[in-house]
């Protein structure tokens, strides 16, 4: 007979038969600042309705992000736990997981259980410390797993590192739990001896996909699968983006009082730019504000209009390393195709660190063409004096928000720093910040999923944190009567602020805008007409 | 020459061996994908905040300004002060840098007098302060005293908290264990026997002379049998981090070296990715045949 739940939590338990392991609870959650401290969590919690609950595995948290459908037959529960034990194998042999072998073995075999990383993950302290998402306790189960099913497994190995058992509850919770993570690495950078609970997120993820192809489907069949075949994860073909951009040059051409327009598949440019295609339908000002800058400073570019060349957004790098390659190989493609001198990321953190760090390593020379981050591009153009400045303009309180992948994963600290400090008279920074941030909570392609009652987690735990960090850098000018801005140089990042905000009307209650960076880079451009930047419109 | 003498033998050899196959196990894994995680030490002048040579413009034509000072200084600090526990689990910091100095001061004490017993044994003169006395005795009972220390603070945390002992894995609390008894074992030779070092001394030269040194006493004896079977396990747990530590910063938190001309690394990677692949999701279908650009060059489902 199952539980209702198990408390406290131990590793073994994860395979316990019990309803709910260990519920979201509301009344732990950490604490928001004033007003938002006043806020019944209840209001934005969504339970997951019984007969849903019949439907799709949510045992782990009440949560499901998989819409993981339960075996229909011992012979399927059979077949699906094999699956992973298999999975576990080629996870750590060199021929099928050489990409990530050597750091993977290493935190498997060597974390101390001394907790350093806990208090740095922000999902474990905006949970209240829910001991599920604690950055070990999945990691402890794989390595628990791996001891007894892995390559090498014996039994006094297995006695050492813990019991757990195999079966539907544990594949169920784990993939789950594979997704209560964003991958930010905070843990990382705490532990003392390197040990990267992060990455085992990521590989839970790709046991999950490459060899059940079992993955969020957001990311994979909506996500990377749809980038291949359509030209983009939003579905737009080229046909339709090529209109929309249109749309957006005849937007900005009129907001600026001269023309833009955006040049497509210009061969030999020096720069091709590829934008997260989101930017183009949710926040077509980014793109529009690209082209205004890059025009203005006589800048030679181009977007391409060829399959996946107009979207940067590279799901692999979540949870499947095909996946990762096989977009990172279109757009290294067509920039060749091309013949451009360099390829310019725009405001999206993990595409960039999917095509200049993660895929780094897969190009062959040909194909090796040198890829930049926008930030630094900007800074170039901002400081070099192409462009005037009337800093005047962005005189309001703004914040930056350092998106993981371009800061803690690449270290692009500094260049949107000088530039904030040259056109944001009244900038300050978040606490933490730079390498030490909180991630968004909509990380590691949460941003984008939205299944079931996975949302409410999202707002409730995962985002917690860094709406406190947020709202704390505006400490006394929360009234809305002072409009303010959050940069945030990234568009999951934004998806995430965007649902976020909605959830706790942080628009309303604060006149807190969020957007890019070059935006605020464009709202005090000389020669732009004033009120780039539109609040009424956010 | 007795069980004790052989084991001794075996144990060292074990120990040696261990960490010798754990380490070139790492050492010759393959070249994986780049995860690099920063600050990385090595950033000349950016390394403070935590910057990559990424915040250039056109970095690849940029040289690469690395330093090895910036990671042997981050390194020395984590092993001398372990900043990373005192700045994110305070509550841990004192147990674990106890415990920690206890083993440097003993391990050093066992390295000195084990290279003190070689040098004997090729023709050296003997290191007078290394042949018992007041100082190996203080730095004996110190080496102990933190190291006892330590890992009673340790056994109690991991005890006392329920979120730690929930936490913890059986090795975790069997190494804390094997702790005790040895320090028991040692304090036990120590108080009784060998308070100056100098039959531990004479035991090690004898074994690196060939010569069966009698151990003389039952703590001693107790003290020589865990500590082999301490160091023939050590490099099959979490403990051997006090060398994987090298690749876990070096070869990955580190490791931002980029695919330019010149670096090796298009090389590497291209026999990587000719190796077979075997995942069976619908979208992969790796049949042992198909290698991994094979693969990466379809379309998927």
């Amino acid at each position: 007979m199952a539980q209702a739940r198990i408390n406290p939590i131990r590793v073994k338990d994860i395979g316990k038969p019990a309803e709910v392991l260990s519920p979201v609870n509301l009344q732990e959650l950490a604490p928001l600042p004033p007003p938002f401290d006043k806020d019944d969590p209840a209001k934005l919690w969504k339970e997951l309705a019984a007969e849903r609950r019949q439907e799709v595995e949510a045992s782990l948290d009440g949560v499901s992000a998989l819409s993981l459908k339960r075996p229909s037959s011992p012979e399927e529960e059979k077949k699906l736990l094999e699956g992973f034990v298999a999975g576990l194998k080629k996870l750590l042999s060199t021929e099928n997981n050489w990409t990530f072998l050597q750091p993977l073995t290493l935190s498997l075999e060597h974390c101390t259980h001394c907790q350093t990383c806990a208090e740095a993950c922000p999902i474990f302290v905006g949970s209240g410390r829910n001991e599920i998402y604690r950055p070990s306790y999945r990691a402890d189960v794989l390595r628990r797993l791996a001891a007894r099913y892995g390559n090498g497994a014996n039994p006094l190995k297995a006695a050492l590192t813990g019991s757990v058992d195999l079966n539907w509850n544990t594949f169920a919770r784990l993939a789950e739990l594979a997704h209560r993570c964003t991958l930010c690495r905070r843990c990382t950078q705490a532990c003392p001896i390197g040990v990267d609970n992060g990455l085992i997120s990521h590989e839970l993820r790709k046991l999950f996909s490459q060899e059940l192809g079992i993955a969020a489907q957001e990311c994979h069949r909506t996500g990377s699968m749809q980038q291949l075949k359509v030209g983009s994860s939003t579905g737009m073909p080229p046909a339709v983006v090529k209109d929309n951009i249109e749309f957006i040059d005849e937007e900005m051409s009129e907001k600026v009082g001269f023309k833009i327009e955006t040049p497509w598949d210009k061969a030999g440019a020096d720069v091709l730019l590829i934008h997260n295609a989101g930017e183009i339908l949710s926040w077509p000002e980014n793109p529009g504000a690209f082209a205004i800058m890059l025009e203005m400073a006589g800048i030679s570019w181009t977007l391409s209009s060829d399959i996946a060349g107009y979207d940067a957004v590279n799901y692999g790098l979540w949870y499947d390393d095909f996946q990762l390659a096989r977009v990172a190989l279109k757009h290294a493609e067509i920039a060749k195709k091309l013949g451009v001198k360099k390829v310019v990321i725009g405001e999206c953190g993990h595409a960039h660190k999917a095509l200049t760090v993660i895929a780094d390593r897969i190009f062959s020379q040909e194909y090796n063409i040198p890829r930049e981050s926008c930030l630094t591009l900007m800074e170039d153009i901002v400081m070099s004096g192409r462009l005037k400045f009337l800093p005047e303009r962005n005189d309001f309180p703004v914040t930056l928000h350092d998106p993981c992948n371009m800061v803690r994963a690449m270290g692009i600290v500094m260049p949107q720093r000088r530039i904030l400090h040259k056109i944001a008279p009244r900038f300050r920074e978040m606490t933490p910040h730079g390498v030490e941030n909180y991630c968004c909570g909509g990380g590691s392609g949460f941003a984008i999923m939205n299944p079931n009652n996975f949302a409410s987690w999202k707002y409730l735990v995962a985002g917690r944190v860094k709406l406190k960090q947020i709202l704390d850098a505006f400490e006394g000018e929360l009234d809305p009567s002072i409009p303010k801005y959050l940069c945030a140089p990234c568009s999951n990042c934004k998806g995430q602020f965007r649902d976020l905000f909605r959830a706790y009307n942080v628009f309303e209650r604060t006149n807190l805008l969020y957007g890019g960076l070059v935006e605020l880079i464009v709202n005090a451009t000389e020669g732009v007409p004033e009120g780039f930047l539109e609040w009424e419109f956010h | 020459m007795g069980f004790l003498h052989v084991w001794a033998y075996v144990t060292l050899a074990g120990f040696v061996l261990g960490c010798a196959y754990k380490a070139i196990k790492y050492a010759t894994m393959p070249m994986h994908l780049r995860w690099e995680l920063y600050p990385v030490a090595h950033e000349r002048g950016k390394a403070s905040y935590g910057g990559s040579y990424f915040e250039e413009v056109n970095w690849w034509t940029k040289p690469r300004e690395s330093s090895k000072f910036g990671e042997i200084k981050v390194i020395l600090e984590e092993v001398l002060t372990l900043k990373q526990v005192h700045e994110h689990n305070p509550g841990m910091w004192v147990p674990s840098l106890l415990f920690h100095y206890g083993l440097y001061l003993l391990f050093a004490m066992g390295a000195a007098l084990l290279a003190g017993g070689m040098a004997v044994a090729v023709g050296f003169r003997p290191l007078t302060f290394l042949a018992g006395g007041t100082l190996m005795s203080v730095w004996g009972a110190l080496g102990l005293g933190l190291g006892t220390v330590g890992t009673l603070l340790l056994l109690f945390r991991r005890l006392g908290q329920a979120e730690l002992r929930r936490s913890s894995s059986p090795a975790d609390f069997v190494h804390l264990w094997l702790f005790l008894i040895l320090f028991a074992a040692s304090w036990g030779s120590f108080v009784t026997f060998d308070r100056s070092y100098a039959q531990a001394g004479n035991f090690l030269a004898g074994l690196m002379r060939g010569e069966a040194v009698s151990p003389g006493s039952g703590w001693f004896m107790a003290q020589v049998g865990i500590l082999g079977l301490f160091l023939i396990y050590m490099p099959w747990s979490h403990m051997a981090h006090m060398f994987t530590k090298y690749f876990t910063w070096h070869s990955v938190r580190w490791e931002d070296l980029p695919n330019l001309p010149g670096t090796g690394i298009e090389k590497k990677a291209q026999k990587l990715l000719m190796l077979p692949v075997s995942w069976s999701a619908p979208h992969i279908r790796g049949d042992g045949r198909k290698t991994w650009v094979d693969v990466a060059r379809e379309g998927g489902e």
